[in-house]
Protein backbone atom coordinates (compact mmCIF):
# COMPACT_ATOMS: atom_id res chain seq x y z
CA UNK A 1 0.00 0.00 0.00
CA UNK A 2 1.42 3.38 -0.99
CA UNK A 3 0.02 6.54 -0.88
CA UNK A 4 1.20 8.99 -3.00
CA UNK A 5 0.19 12.99 -4.27
CA UNK A 6 -2.44 14.70 -2.12
CA UNK A 7 -2.97 11.20 -0.16
CA UNK A 8 0.29 11.19 0.90
CA UNK A 9 -0.08 14.83 2.55
CA UNK A 10 -3.74 14.03 3.90
CA UNK A 11 -2.01 11.15 5.85
CA UNK A 12 0.58 13.34 7.74
CA UNK A 13 -1.70 16.22 8.54
CA UNK A 14 -4.45 13.78 9.94
CA UNK A 15 -1.74 11.10 11.54
CA UNK A 16 -0.22 14.23 13.37
CA UNK A 17 -3.96 15.50 14.10
CA UNK A 18 -4.41 12.13 16.19
CA UNK A 19 -1.55 11.96 17.77
CA UNK A 20 -1.62 15.17 19.04
CA UNK A 21 -5.40 15.16 20.03
CA UNK A 22 -4.67 11.62 21.82
CA UNK A 23 -1.64 13.13 23.98
CA UNK A 24 -4.22 15.98 25.12
CA UNK A 25 -6.49 13.82 25.65
CA UNK A 26 -4.53 11.85 28.06
CA UNK A 27 -2.40 15.59 29.78
CA UNK A 28 -5.70 17.60 29.78
CA UNK A 29 -6.32 18.90 33.59
CA UNK A 30 -10.53 18.87 32.80
CA UNK A 31 -12.34 15.71 31.50
CA UNK A 32 -14.79 17.33 29.47
CA UNK A 33 -11.73 19.04 27.45
CA UNK A 34 -10.27 15.20 26.77
CA UNK A 35 -13.47 14.02 25.84
CA UNK A 36 -13.59 16.50 23.18
CA UNK A 37 -9.91 15.78 22.48
CA UNK A 38 -10.80 12.27 22.16
CA UNK A 39 -13.57 12.76 19.60
CA UNK A 40 -10.59 14.64 17.22
CA UNK A 41 -8.45 12.05 17.94
CA UNK A 42 -11.20 9.68 16.55
CA UNK A 43 -12.27 11.17 13.81
CA UNK A 44 -8.29 11.92 12.34
CA UNK A 45 -8.33 7.77 12.50
CA UNK A 46 -11.57 7.80 10.90
CA UNK A 47 -9.84 10.01 7.96
CA UNK A 48 -6.76 7.72 8.15
CA UNK A 49 -9.48 4.42 7.50
CA UNK A 50 -10.97 6.91 4.20
CA UNK A 51 -6.84 7.08 2.89
CA UNK A 52 -6.29 3.10 4.10
CA UNK A 53 -9.85 2.26 1.85
CA UNK A 54 -12.01 1.25 4.47
CA UNK A 55 -15.11 3.98 3.83
CA UNK A 56 -17.47 1.44 5.62
CA UNK A 57 -15.54 1.42 8.81
CA UNK A 58 -14.59 4.74 9.10
CA UNK A 59 -18.52 5.41 8.51
CA UNK A 60 -19.03 3.35 11.37
CA UNK A 61 -16.58 5.04 13.70
CA UNK A 62 -17.94 8.30 13.47
CA UNK A 63 -21.17 6.90 13.79
CA UNK A 64 -20.93 4.77 16.84
CA UNK A 65 -17.64 6.36 18.54
CA UNK A 66 -17.98 9.65 18.29
CA UNK A 67 -22.42 9.66 17.88
CA UNK A 68 -22.88 6.70 20.67
CA UNK A 69 -19.70 6.37 22.63
CA UNK A 70 -18.74 9.63 23.45
CA UNK A 71 -21.90 11.59 24.19
CA UNK A 72 -22.14 8.50 26.56
CA UNK A 73 -18.76 9.58 28.03
CA UNK A 74 -19.79 13.09 28.07
CA UNK A 75 -22.91 12.59 29.94
CA UNK A 76 -21.57 10.61 32.78
CA UNK A 77 -18.26 13.06 33.05
CA UNK A 78 -21.07 15.90 33.62
CA UNK A 79 -23.06 13.53 35.70
CA UNK A 80 -20.11 12.80 37.99
CA UNK A 81 -17.78 15.48 37.65
CA UNK A 82 -16.84 17.25 41.11
CA UNK A 83 -15.21 19.76 39.38
CA UNK A 84 -12.24 20.11 41.67
CA UNK A 85 -9.38 19.05 38.55
CA UNK A 86 -9.83 21.54 36.16
CA UNK A 87 -9.56 24.53 39.44
CA UNK A 88 -5.93 23.25 40.22
CA UNK A 89 -7.30 21.85 43.14
CA UNK A 90 -6.72 18.03 42.47
CA UNK A 91 -3.48 16.12 41.13
CA UNK A 92 -4.78 14.34 37.75
CA UNK A 93 -1.75 12.44 37.45
CA UNK A 94 -1.15 9.17 40.47
CA UNK A 95 1.72 9.38 42.56
CA UNK A 96 5.13 10.40 41.53
CA UNK A 97 7.04 7.08 41.39
CA UNK A 98 3.80 5.34 39.43
CA UNK A 99 4.24 7.98 36.99
CA UNK A 100 8.14 7.05 36.79
CA UNK A 101 7.72 3.59 36.40
CA UNK A 102 5.17 3.86 33.34
CA UNK A 103 7.03 6.07 31.65
CA UNK A 104 10.06 4.35 31.95
CA UNK A 105 7.81 1.38 30.27
CA UNK A 106 5.92 3.40 27.98
CA UNK A 107 9.37 4.17 26.69
CA UNK A 108 10.52 0.87 26.27
CA UNK A 109 7.61 0.12 24.90
CA UNK A 110 7.77 2.72 22.13
CA UNK A 111 11.41 1.53 21.33
CA UNK A 112 10.17 -2.64 20.90
CA UNK A 113 7.29 -1.55 18.99
CA UNK A 114 9.21 0.64 16.02
CA UNK A 115 12.12 -1.80 16.15
CA UNK A 116 9.55 -4.93 15.57
CA UNK A 117 7.14 -2.84 13.27
CA UNK A 118 10.14 -1.90 11.02
CA UNK A 119 12.10 -5.64 11.28
CA UNK A 120 8.48 -7.45 10.74
CA UNK A 121 7.44 -4.89 7.75
CA UNK A 122 10.95 -5.81 6.25
CA UNK A 123 10.17 -9.34 6.60
CA UNK A 124 6.62 -8.79 5.19
CA UNK A 125 7.94 -7.02 1.69
CA UNK A 126 10.18 -10.00 1.08
CA UNK A 127 7.61 -12.90 2.09
CA UNK A 128 4.69 -11.28 0.41
CA UNK A 129 5.76 -8.74 -1.77
CA UNK A 130 2.93 -6.01 -3.85
CA UNK A 131 2.98 -7.16 -7.44
CA UNK A 132 3.88 -4.57 -9.75
CA UNK A 133 1.03 -3.73 -10.86
CA UNK A 134 -0.68 -2.74 -8.21
CA UNK A 135 1.78 0.36 -7.25
CA UNK A 136 0.83 3.53 -8.04
CA UNK A 137 -1.57 5.99 -6.55
CA UNK A 138 -4.70 5.30 -6.04
CA UNK A 139 -4.85 1.74 -7.33
CA UNK A 140 -7.14 -0.47 -5.59
CA UNK A 141 -8.74 -3.91 -5.97
CA UNK A 142 -11.77 -3.12 -4.92
CA UNK A 143 -13.18 -0.79 -7.62
CA UNK A 144 -15.29 1.90 -7.65
CA UNK A 145 -18.92 1.85 -9.13
CA UNK A 146 -20.10 4.15 -11.84
CA UNK A 147 -19.41 7.66 -11.48
CA UNK A 148 -21.96 9.96 -10.46
CA UNK A 149 -24.28 12.75 -11.58
CA UNK A 150 -21.29 14.99 -11.76
CA UNK A 151 -19.33 12.70 -13.27
CA UNK A 152 -16.37 12.61 -11.07
CA UNK A 153 -17.70 11.50 -7.88
CA UNK A 154 -16.91 7.57 -7.47
CA UNK A 155 -18.78 5.23 -4.73
CA UNK A 156 -16.59 2.62 -3.85
CA UNK A 157 -17.48 -0.99 -3.41
CA UNK A 158 -16.15 -1.33 -0.32
CA UNK A 159 -19.19 -1.05 1.77
CA UNK A 160 -20.42 -3.86 -0.77
CA UNK A 161 -17.60 -6.03 -0.33
CA UNK A 162 -17.83 -5.83 3.49
CA UNK A 163 -21.15 -6.58 3.98
CA UNK A 164 -20.90 -9.62 1.62
CA UNK A 165 -18.24 -10.95 3.91
CA UNK A 166 -19.78 -10.09 7.16
CA UNK A 167 -22.61 -11.84 6.38
CA UNK A 168 -20.60 -14.92 4.26
CA UNK A 169 -17.58 -15.82 6.78
CA UNK A 170 -18.83 -13.69 10.44
CA UNK A 171 -22.55 -14.41 10.57
CA UNK A 172 -21.90 -16.83 14.05
CA UNK A 173 -19.52 -13.96 15.60
CA UNK A 174 -21.88 -11.44 14.17
CA UNK A 175 -24.60 -12.76 16.15
CA UNK A 176 -22.79 -13.28 19.17
CA UNK A 177 -22.05 -9.96 18.68
CA UNK A 178 -25.98 -8.82 18.74
CA UNK A 179 -26.41 -10.77 21.84
CA UNK A 180 -23.41 -9.55 23.79
CA UNK A 181 -24.46 -6.10 23.21
CA UNK A 182 -28.42 -6.95 24.36
CA UNK A 183 -26.20 -8.51 27.55
CA UNK A 184 -24.44 -5.10 27.75
CA UNK A 185 -27.62 -2.92 27.74
CA UNK A 186 -29.14 -5.28 30.61
CA UNK A 187 -26.08 -5.01 32.28
CA UNK A 188 -25.19 -1.47 32.70
CA UNK A 189 -29.41 -0.57 33.73
CA UNK A 190 -28.89 -3.01 36.32
CA UNK A 191 -25.68 -1.78 37.31
CA UNK A 192 -26.70 2.07 37.43
CA UNK A 193 -30.01 1.32 39.27
CA UNK A 194 -30.42 3.16 42.82
CA UNK A 195 -31.60 1.39 45.69
CA UNK A 196 -35.04 3.34 45.44
CA UNK A 197 -34.87 1.67 42.19
CA UNK A 198 -34.20 -1.93 43.12
CA UNK A 199 -36.54 -1.39 46.13
CA UNK A 200 -39.39 -0.60 43.82
CA UNK A 201 -38.74 -3.25 41.79
CA UNK A 202 -39.05 -5.26 44.77
CA UNK A 203 -34.97 -6.36 43.84
CA UNK A 204 -33.19 -6.41 47.08
CA UNK A 205 -32.48 -8.82 50.01
CA UNK A 206 -35.23 -8.03 52.98
CA UNK A 207 -32.88 -7.76 55.82
CA UNK A 208 -30.03 -5.05 53.81
CA UNK A 209 -33.18 -2.91 52.95
CA UNK A 210 -34.29 -3.30 56.45
CA UNK A 211 -30.94 -2.50 57.76
CA UNK A 212 -30.71 0.83 54.81
CA UNK A 213 -34.54 1.86 56.18
CA UNK A 214 -33.22 1.94 59.46
CA UNK A 215 -30.41 4.81 57.73
CA UNK A 216 -32.43 6.37 55.69
CA UNK A 217 -36.49 6.71 56.27
CA UNK A 218 -37.48 8.05 52.59
CA UNK A 219 -37.17 3.94 51.41
CA UNK A 220 -40.12 2.95 53.49
CA UNK A 221 -42.38 4.62 51.57
CA UNK A 222 -41.43 2.78 48.53
CA UNK A 223 -42.48 -0.54 50.23
CA UNK A 224 -46.21 -0.64 50.10
CA UNK A 225 -45.51 -0.55 46.09
CA UNK A 226 -43.38 -3.80 46.11
CA UNK A 227 -46.05 -5.82 47.50
CA UNK B 1 16.95 35.39 11.64
CA UNK B 2 15.02 32.10 11.19
CA UNK B 3 15.33 32.71 8.23
CA UNK B 4 18.70 32.46 7.86
CA UNK B 5 18.60 29.41 10.15
CA UNK B 6 16.46 27.03 8.11
CA UNK B 7 18.90 26.59 5.61
CA UNK B 8 21.82 25.95 7.68
CA UNK B 9 20.52 23.66 9.84
CA UNK B 10 19.14 22.20 6.51
CA UNK B 11 22.41 21.86 5.31
CA UNK B 12 23.91 20.60 8.79
CA UNK B 13 21.14 18.00 8.23
CA UNK B 14 21.96 16.67 4.86
CA UNK B 15 25.94 16.53 5.91
CA UNK B 16 25.03 14.43 8.97
CA UNK B 17 22.46 11.92 7.18
CA UNK B 18 24.09 12.27 3.90
CA UNK B 19 22.07 12.55 0.33
CA UNK B 20 20.98 9.27 -0.48
CA UNK B 21 19.90 8.82 3.21
CA UNK B 22 17.68 12.11 2.42
CA UNK B 23 16.41 10.77 -0.33
CA UNK B 24 15.07 7.87 0.83
CA UNK B 25 13.67 9.86 3.45
CA UNK B 26 11.74 11.84 1.44
CA UNK B 27 10.97 9.31 -0.56
CA UNK B 28 9.59 7.63 2.29
CA UNK B 29 7.82 10.58 3.65
CA UNK B 30 5.75 11.53 0.47
CA UNK B 31 4.80 7.97 0.05
CA UNK B 32 3.77 6.47 3.08
CA UNK B 33 2.78 2.85 3.25
CA UNK B 34 2.09 0.19 5.32
CA UNK B 35 4.70 0.71 8.40
CA UNK B 36 3.47 4.34 8.79
CA UNK B 37 0.43 3.24 9.47
CA UNK B 38 1.84 0.88 11.66
CA UNK B 39 3.97 3.31 13.29
CA UNK B 40 0.76 6.01 13.64
CA UNK B 41 -0.99 3.00 15.44
CA UNK B 42 2.37 2.36 17.77
CA UNK B 43 2.02 5.70 19.18
CA UNK B 44 -1.40 5.66 19.57
CA UNK B 45 -1.29 2.27 21.68
CA UNK B 46 1.51 4.05 23.58
CA UNK B 47 -0.16 7.21 24.30
CA UNK B 48 -3.69 5.28 25.18
CA UNK B 49 -0.98 2.81 27.54
CA UNK B 50 0.64 5.86 29.55
CA UNK B 51 -2.98 7.34 30.27
CA UNK B 52 -4.34 3.93 31.43
CA UNK B 53 -0.69 3.98 33.73
CA UNK B 54 -0.68 7.41 34.91
CA UNK B 55 -4.06 8.93 35.31
CA UNK B 56 -6.27 9.33 38.33
CA UNK B 57 -9.48 9.97 36.96
CA UNK B 58 -11.37 6.69 36.29
CA UNK B 59 -13.18 8.21 33.04
CA UNK B 60 -9.94 9.51 31.60
CA UNK B 61 -8.58 6.06 32.11
CA UNK B 62 -11.74 4.48 29.94
CA UNK B 63 -10.89 7.42 26.84
CA UNK B 64 -7.22 6.03 27.39
CA UNK B 65 -8.52 2.27 26.54
CA UNK B 66 -10.42 3.64 23.48
CA UNK B 67 -7.39 4.87 22.20
CA UNK B 68 -5.82 1.85 22.51
CA UNK B 69 -8.22 -0.12 20.93
CA UNK B 70 -8.86 2.08 18.31
CA UNK B 71 -5.21 2.01 17.13
CA UNK B 72 -5.89 -2.13 16.78
CA UNK B 73 -8.37 -0.66 14.20
CA UNK B 74 -5.93 1.30 12.69
CA UNK B 75 -3.64 -1.52 12.55
CA UNK B 76 -6.34 -4.49 11.39
CA UNK B 77 -7.49 -1.62 8.64
CA UNK B 78 -3.63 -0.85 7.01
CA UNK B 79 -3.38 -4.87 6.80
CA UNK B 80 -6.13 -4.76 5.18
CA UNK B 81 -5.57 -3.10 2.66
CA UNK B 82 -1.66 -4.41 2.45
CA UNK B 83 -3.76 -7.52 1.76
CA UNK B 84 -5.92 -6.43 -0.58
CA UNK B 85 -2.79 -5.61 -2.81
CA UNK B 86 -1.31 -8.45 -1.90
CA UNK B 87 -3.82 -10.37 -3.72
CA UNK B 88 -4.76 -12.44 -0.73
CA UNK B 89 -8.22 -14.40 -0.52
CA UNK B 90 -10.24 -13.39 2.42
CA UNK B 91 -8.39 -9.69 2.67
CA UNK B 92 -11.46 -7.90 4.15
CA UNK B 93 -11.29 -10.05 7.37
CA UNK B 94 -9.30 -7.11 8.96
CA UNK B 95 -11.90 -4.66 8.03
CA UNK B 96 -14.51 -7.05 9.71
CA UNK B 97 -12.71 -7.70 12.64
CA UNK B 98 -12.65 -3.87 12.95
CA UNK B 99 -16.38 -4.03 13.18
CA UNK B 100 -16.37 -6.56 16.19
CA UNK B 101 -13.61 -4.82 18.25
CA UNK B 102 -16.08 -1.30 17.69
CA UNK B 103 -18.72 -3.31 19.51
CA UNK B 104 -16.68 -4.72 21.95
CA UNK B 105 -15.87 -1.09 22.65
CA UNK B 106 -19.04 0.13 22.74
CA UNK B 107 -20.27 -2.70 24.91
CA UNK B 108 -17.21 -1.94 27.26
CA UNK B 109 -17.94 1.82 27.18
CA UNK B 110 -21.83 1.40 28.91
CA UNK B 111 -20.45 -1.05 31.50
CA UNK B 112 -17.82 0.48 32.61
CA UNK B 113 -19.62 3.61 33.09
CA UNK B 114 -22.25 2.14 34.80
CA UNK B 115 -19.68 0.44 36.64
CA UNK B 116 -18.60 4.30 37.25
CA UNK B 117 -22.35 5.72 38.22
CA UNK B 118 -22.65 2.62 40.50
CA UNK B 119 -19.40 3.37 42.05
CA UNK B 120 -19.74 7.03 42.24
CA UNK B 121 -22.87 6.52 44.22
CA UNK B 122 -21.03 4.32 46.75
CA UNK B 123 -17.81 6.19 47.37
CA UNK B 124 -17.94 9.72 45.82
CA UNK B 125 -15.27 9.87 44.00
CA UNK B 126 -13.72 9.23 40.45
CA UNK B 127 -9.99 9.20 42.09
CA UNK B 128 -8.71 5.58 41.47
CA UNK B 129 -6.29 5.63 44.16
CA UNK B 130 -9.34 6.47 46.47
CA UNK B 131 -10.61 3.36 45.07
CA UNK B 132 -8.99 0.79 47.12
CA UNK B 133 -11.93 -1.26 48.45
CA UNK B 134 -10.04 -4.99 47.34
CA UNK B 135 -6.90 -3.46 48.41
CA UNK B 136 -5.42 -4.68 51.67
Amino acid sequence: MILSGYEALFFWIFALAAIFAALLTVMARNAVHSALFLISSLVSVAALFVLAGAEFIAGVQILVYVGGVMVLFLFVIMLVNVGAEEHGREEIFNNRRQVTASLIFCFLLVAGVLYAVNEGYRGLQKSRPIPENALGAGTRPTETGPPGATGTSMITKDTEAVGNSLYRYASLPFEIASVLLLVAIIGSVMLARTLKQEASADDVDPELLQEEIARDSELAKLEPQSE
Amino acid sequence: MLNSFIPILAFLFQEVVGNDRLAQMKHAATHPDLSKFLVIGALLFIIGVAGVLTRRNIIVIFMSIELILNAANLNFVAFSRYLQETGSVNALAGQIFTVFVIVVAAAEAAIGLGIVIALYRNKETIWVDEIDLLKW
